[in-house]
């Protein structure tokens, strides 16, 4: 009635690289998720960001072995992870679906992971890996009971109990309050302080501020940007916006604000005047001078481009 | 390197608690108490008789009716929990071979499956047939074999196909009905092929029931048996060493 877990795999070389995709590319008929995308990533945080139907389940599936790519090569920690089942040793996954058994209290179901793992220790193990989520107080009460926040955290806890090398986790701050999510964000850090590779996807930019300092950025399937959070943030910051304006003189209000070298083009409309600016902090303080100077009364300001995947579209379109 | 530990034991309780906590196996407690049920009617009535009881409740009840559709269930809803609620992933990204994964789901079905059809026949056979004498405990003892082999059989066969389709329950039922109900009377030639004659050959190792139609001998419904998990069980490993998840674009 005993069965062998399958053995660890062999440990990588050092320099390779944890996560490596080279042309990875995943259809389902005629519809491709996932196109052409390459990256390698070693120890530390690295946020996977795009909006809803980007790719990013598709991708972080691919990595978790449970979708083969259509085309091209997925590795993690130099084995690839579709039909290689022992590469879960030192894999940790959390996915989106908030499913869980809800029947088994956050400690069975935590516990019942690291039995999974083959840990001899699984009762200790998943008492840290509570800890480590801050879920003591909750512990003993049936997942079923729990809230949202609270899933999140006993799915993490049981994505970490084995202590993996490479920790996926699909849009892991859904439905955690900011307090939660701060929590889950320094957790996350410390892990990859301690030299292992975490990828979480999100659909929220101000997610990955805190601690994704390398990010991944897709759209429509493609890998539209990579690399240091804070120059691609720069780079969506600096991007021309476009700006609708209502005045009680839209003509005049044009001529003053092309004036202005922070002002690319203004064009009349009926419903106002559209700006394209590329400084909109800059912007802002323009307008109320140029106002002043026409002498027309400020009616309306609109920025016409704000969503996230106007933010995308543009990262693309570069 | 982590000790060697029973993983089967984990999943096969897991399996219990999913499969238990269903509706439906409700139902299936008042099926199997169907059987007992006219026992007692059959008792009360004053008619204690092994050949009118094995072909008017065991026949056409246990072995047509409570034994298909409790290892249906079971057999079914074993991958089916946990496909339905989303959580076979947290199964699945684990170090374990996939054989083992299957075998336990496999065994928590087949146990729930014997339990509650063996409970049946045999609080049946207490009340019907053991007042009959040596012939009636050994009838009983018979039925215990054929829902033995037959939950077996049943379970091994819909495991499978639950990993082929989520209408398995469906596909299972009418399964049930069409080729074990009609066809295997139609056709004898399809004794062969069916899990209804393997479990009333086995039976036939302890006592030949006296049933309208017993087409296949014990060792052959043994080895039949046999053949049926060792095929079906490949085929499920091999179906989840495959696993992937479906649709989505993101």
């Amino acid at each position: 009635m005993t069965a062998e877990v399958l053995p660890a795999p062999v440990a990588a070389p050092v320099a390779a690289p944890a996560i490596e995709l080279a042309g990875a590319a995943r259809w389902y008929g005629n519809v491709v998720a996932v196109n052409d995308v390459s990256f390698s990533l070693g120890a530390g945080v690295t946020g996977l960001l795009g909006p809803n139907g980007a790719g990013k389940t598709t991708l972080l599936h691919m990595l978790a072995g449970f979708l083969a790519p259509s085309a091209g090569t997925v590795r993690v920690l130099g084995r690839s992870p579709h039909r290689d089942p022992s590469v879960y040793r030192q894999i940790g996954l959390v996915p989106e679906r908030e499913s869980v058994y809800s029947f088994l209290t956050g400690f069975e179901y935590v516990r019942y992971n690291g039995r999974l793992q083959g840990l001899a220790n699984a009762d200790s193990a998943a008492r840290v890996a509570i800890a480590r989520v801050g879920l003591e107080d909750a512990a003993d009460r049936p997942i079923g009971t729990y809230s949202k926040g609270m899933r999140q955290r006993a799915k993490v806890a049981g994505a970490l109990v084995h202590e993996p090398q490479v920790l996926l986790l699909d849009e892991p701050f859904n439905g955690m309050d900011p307090r939660q999510r701060l929590a889950m964000m320094d957790l996350l850090g410390e892990m990859a302080n301690a030299g292992r590779t975490i990828l979480f996807s999100s659909h929220i930019l101000e997610e990955v501020e805190r601690i994704g300092t390398e990010i991944l950025v897709m759209v429509a399937g493609r890998l539209a940007a990579s690399g240091d959070f804070r120059a691609i943030r720069a780079l969506m910051t600096d991007r021309p916006h476009t700006v609708t304006i209502h005045s009680s003189d839209d003509r005049k209000l044009a001529t003053t604000l092309m004036a202005d070298s922070a002002v690319f083009a203004v064009e009349l409309q009926p419903n106002g005047l559209s700006v394209r600016t590329a400084h909109l902090s800059a912007f802002r303080r323009i307008v109320a001078t140029s106002c002043q100077a026409a002498q027309v009364r400020l009616l309306e300001v609109l920025p016409a481009d704000e969503s996230l995947e106007s933010v995308f579209d543009y990262l693309v379109r570069r | 390197m982590p000790a060697p530990v029973s993983v089967l034991p984990e999943i096969v309780r897991i399996t219990f608690r999913q499969l238990l906590g269903r509706r439906r196996t409700l139902l299936l407690l008042l099926l199997a108490a169907l059987p007992v049920l006219l026992a007692v009617i059959f008792r009360l009535a004053g008619q204690v008789d092994v050949k009118e009881y094995s072909t008017g409740v065991f026949d056409t009840v246990s072995l047509t009716i409570v034994l298909p559709l409790t290892a249906v269930l079971f057999g079914t809803g074993a991958f089916g929990a946990e496909n339905d609620e989303g959580t076979i992933l947290y199964l699945l990204a684990k170090p374990i071979p996939r054989w083992i994964i299957v075998a336990s789901k496999a065994l928590a079905a087949v146990l729930l499956a014997v339990s509650l059809t063996v409970a049946s026949v045999v609080l049946g056979g207490l009340v019907e047939l053991f007042p009959a004498g040596p012939d009636g405990v050994a009838a009983t003892e018979a039925q215990v074999v054929a829902m033995v082999v037959g939950s077996i059989c049943y379970v091994a066969l819909f495991v499978p196909l639950s990993l082929f389709t989520r209408r398995a329950l469906v596909i299972g039922i009418g399964y049930m009905l069409v080729w074990e109900g009609a066809l295997s009377f139609m056709l004898p030639g399809i004794a062969n092929l069916s899990i209804r004659q393997y479990a009333i050959g086995a039976s036939t190792a302890i006592y030949r029931l006296p049933l309208e139609e017993t087409r296949l001998p014990a060792d052959t419904a043994f080895v039949l048996s046999a053949i049926l998990v060792v095929v079906a069980m490949a085929i499920a490993t091999w179906r989840l060493r495959r696993f992937e998840l479906s649709g989505g674009s993101d």
